[in-house]
């Protein structure tokens, strides 16, 4: 898999999570929303949960394959 | 780009709330229909949706047991059909663009400035010769030519710059502040000229300095008599005439002459008495005709009207061809009264000065002076015997021919102009 180098989120699915400052996050190659509300944002990736927690988070928009957030990011968590 | 196309296609502001809200999320994501400003207000959600997307959620709501209620409408397709309902704001609207953009077509006022000489009138009078006047088209107007053709047809102006300010034409031109050179100045020199009595009188003052006299002191003479000759002589031995030298005549000339004035008023006369009972009227008009706007008839049998009329313009330069104003109407009373004696002394001692002004405007002197005031019962009858002093003289190109056999080596006409008294 490695000597392939193929894309690691297309061959493992795996989400890609940009973070700019603490004000943005932008996430790619995630299933769904299992929550919302302004204090977390947990999506469901391939096999893990990527939990956002922070203050006055939005969704600024969100397609099948990625989503804009933004707010006062406090924390990442992987659950 | 992306706010541009949103506004285009229209969008609407919806709350959502219900059992699960990110299901719905979920399914709107899966179903290619665009949500975005998510904002989470505790008991509900408000997001952005396109139109079109709004009518495909009706079976999502249903599966997820949410609701929905639309909050606000943006974008072009509401505003178009706002505007459908007022039909005759769109259609007035559209009316005052169309009608702005071809009344800016045209030249509504024109304005000259830096004129001291020529008058207002005389410079208007010639655009319109040239075919410019208010209410031309713009784009008939050659500014090019127009400057060079001012410059051209006055010498005094030395200097012209035309403009378009919107709806006004602004013409600066600079006149020639030099006293300009005459020509007939010139011509004078080579030809005699005499000077004659414009009007008969008595010659009682005359000093000569250039020319040969042909009145003397006390001489009484008729209008058109020649009082100094522009054509000298210039003699043989045997006293016979060569030649003429001719010269511009030049010479101090006073005339006396008897004059009388008389000046009749009236003791009665008629005074307007205003009323007091006005009305006001509002007028509306083109450059030369105007509609009174006004409650009612005007039932006074004598009125003065009085008013201003005023251009409608937009910001400084955007002239209209419509004229409005207001005109007040007020009733007067002709009423017959009598003038006191003290008052006809007043008119009469005012008429007197004004004769005398009237003469001493025109340079005429008065030697003497005999006022008497004939006082009947309707009227005041003034009678002025003057003797009257004035320099009653004009140029005129002498008559004299020179004379045929003359040859012209004379050597330098060394001849003075004689003078008399």
């Amino acid at each position: 898999m490695e000597s392939l180098k193929l894309p690691k989120d297309t061959m493992l699915g795996a989400s890609i999570v940009t973070i700019t400052g603490d004000r943005e996050a932008f996430i790619e190659n995630y299933k769904g929303i299992i929550e919302y509300t302004t204090e977390s944002i947990v999506l469901q990736g391939k096999n893990r949960r990527i939990c956002f927690e922070g203050k006055r988070l939005s969704i600024d928009y969100y397609t099948n394959e990625d989503m804009k957030i933004s707010g006062s990011i406090e924390a990442v968590r992987y659950v | 780009m992306l706010h541009w196309i949103q506004y285009i296609r229209g969008y609407v502001t919806i709350k959502v709330w219900g059992y699960s809200t990110e299901r719905f999320l979920n399914l709107c994501g899966n179903h290619d229909i665009l949500v975005w400003d998510i904002v989470d207000h505790g008991g509900y959600t408000t997001m952005n949706i396109s139109v079109k997307g709004f009518f495909a959620l009706r079976p999502l709501l249903k599966k997820t047991g949410t609701k929905a209620s639309v909050l606000k409408r943006y974008g072009l397709p509401f505003f178009m059909s706002k505007m459908q309902r007022r039909k005759i704001f769109v259609a007035g609207f559209a009316g005052c663009m169309i009608f702005w953009m071809l009344m800016s077509q045209f030249i509504w006022n024109i304005r000259i400035e830096g004129n001291y000489t020529l008058t207002q009138d005389v410079l208007l009078d010639y655009l319109e010769d040239k075919g410019i006047r208010v209410s031309m088209q713009k784009k008939r107007l050659d500014i090019a030519k127009l400057e060079s053709s001012l410059r051209e047809d006055y010498d005094v102006i030395t200097w012209t710059s035309v403009q378009l300010k919107g709806t006004t034409l602004l013409i600066s031109i600079k006149e020639n502040e030099m006293p300009s050179y005459d020509r007939n100045d010139q011509a004078a020199k080579t030809e005699g000229m005499d000077l004659t009595a414009s009007r008969a009188g008595t010659v009682s003052y005359i000093i000569t300095r250039s020319g040969v006299p042909q009145a003397a002191l006390g001489d009484a003479v008729e209008k058109g008599d020649i009082l100094v000759s522009g054509a000298v002589p210039v003699y043989n031995e045997d006293t016979t005439i060569r030649r003429y030298q001719f010269v511009r005549s030049d010479a101090d000339i006073r005339l006396q002459y008897p004059e009388s004035i008389s000046v009749k008023r009236d003791i009665l006369y008629e005074e307007k008495v205003y009323s007091g009972r006005q009305k006001k009227m509002f007028m509306l008009g083109t450059k030369d005709k105007e509609w009174d706007l006004r409650w009612g008839s005007i039932n006074y049998e004598n009125y003065d009207i009085s008013g201003e009329k005023k251009q409608v313009r937009l910001l400084d330069n955007l002239y209209l061809p419509i004229y409005y104003g207001e005109k007040t109407v007020q009733e007067y009373d002709m009423v017959k009264r009598r003038h006191t004696e003290e008052e006809m002394n007043e008119i009469m001692r005012e008429e007197w000065n004004k004769i005398i002004s009237t003469l001493e405007e025109k340079g005429v002197q008065i030697i003497e002076k005999n006022v008497t005031i004939k006082k009947n019962s309707t009227n005041w009858v003034l009678n002025a015997q003057m003797q009257l002093e004035e320099s009653a003289v004009s140029l005129v190109p002498t008559a004299t021919q020179p004379v045929e056999n003359g040859d012209g080596a004379d050597g330098e006409g060394t001849e003075q102009a004689g003078a008399a008294q």
